[in-house]
């Protein structure tokens, strides 16, 4: 019952959980070895930054440039990877950005700056999206269950926004396997499907690199 | 099904990533606020429907999510070809001069 408790004087302190919190995938990981086909774990808690911008318009791309020191793709379905993140393509005026989640504060105030007087827009969506990484020699045969997308299309440097059983992700490669980046809100449904799809080749929790 | 060529993303996809947006370049009233409702409710609802070449709009919903103009045989299911919204106007404005 709401107001049950008179004495209740705690505060209130958010927690800040990755949208695959329930699956407790941190107790479940492991060394990636042979004893499975389909490895994968989430990559939780970065920082999403929603890019729009005229990529006609010089003066947008040279800002962008200059604020991220990168070169922005603006090839379609392109990305780049930088040191401390990534840039993909989303359409021909958006791109999202990938970062530490601490860094997004000071990039995206860097854009901001940059970009001022300049039609576009910066946003912070890191609360909408995650990432989840699949690897392991069948990552291609479980993710060839779930999408309607030819990945012998997808080489390196590439990314596409194609099916995912019902929904839609963005995909790319990712050193020898493959990164989905999606809503928050697909998540259960993306991690369960995945479980799902890997059943005929072993599907284990990827112990992932520090940051990766 | 179909394999659509998202003018935008430059590569052709699967149907399953596509969504119907109905007839293109159906022409809006200039003031809907003064037109008929004879003249509004033929704009809304009174579409081609031809057996044969169709200019319809369609979605790339799970990729770019952009709109874009396609030309289709709705007999066979024929594409001629995809285009932007900016493309697809002139060469619907040349066909439609001659027609
Ligand atoms: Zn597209």
């Amino acid at each position: 019952m709401l107001n049950s408790t008179t004495n209740n004087t705690s505060e209130f302190k958010p927690v800040m959980q990755s949208p695959l919190h329930p699956f407790g995938l941190a107790a479940k990981q492991e060394k990636i070895n042979d004893s499975k086909g389909a490895w994968a774990n989430e990559i939780p808690l970065l920082g999403y930054i929603s890019l729009r911008g005229n990529s006609q318009n010089a003066a947008f791309v040279s800002a962008v440039n200059s604020a991220l020191n990168i070169t922005l793709p603006t090839q379609a379905c392109s990305m780049i990877n930088a040191a401390w993140g990534s840039i993909l393509w989303l359409s021909p005026d958006e791109w999202l950005i990938t970062c530490k989640r601490d860094q997004r504060a000071s990039f995206q105030q860097s854009l901001e700056a940059a970009l001022a007087g300049i039609h576009s827009q910066v946003v912070d969506n890191s609360g909408g999206y995650t990432t989840v990484l699949l690897k392991g020699k069948n990552a291609s045969d479980v993710l060839h269950h779930c999408t309607v997308y030819d990945l012998n299309m997808l080489q390196a440097g590439k990314v596409v926004g194609t099916t995912f059983g019902k929904l839609s992700l963005y995909v790319h490669q990712h050193e020898n396997g493959y990164s989905l980046v999606f809503r928050r809100s697909f998540a259960d449904y993306i991690w369960r499907y995945l479980e799902r799809s890997a059943l005929p080749y072993g599907f284990g929790i990827a112990q992932l690199n520090d940051g990766q | 099904m179909f394999v659509i060529k998202c003018p935008h993303c430059f590569e052709a996809r699967e149907e399953e990533e596509f969504s119907y947006g109905g007839e293109a370049f159906v022409a809006r009233p200039e003031s809907p606020e003064t037109e008929s409702e004879e003249n509004w409710g033929d704009y809304l609802f009174m579409k081609r429907n031809p057996k044969g070449w169709h200019w319809e709009m369609w979605g790339h919903s799970t990729g770019c999510r952009k709109f874009f103009v396609l030309k289709r045989n709705t007999a066979n299911h024929t594409i001629v070809g995809a285009w932007t919204l900016a493309e697809a106007r002139k060469i619907y404005d040349a066909e439609e001069a001659i027609a």
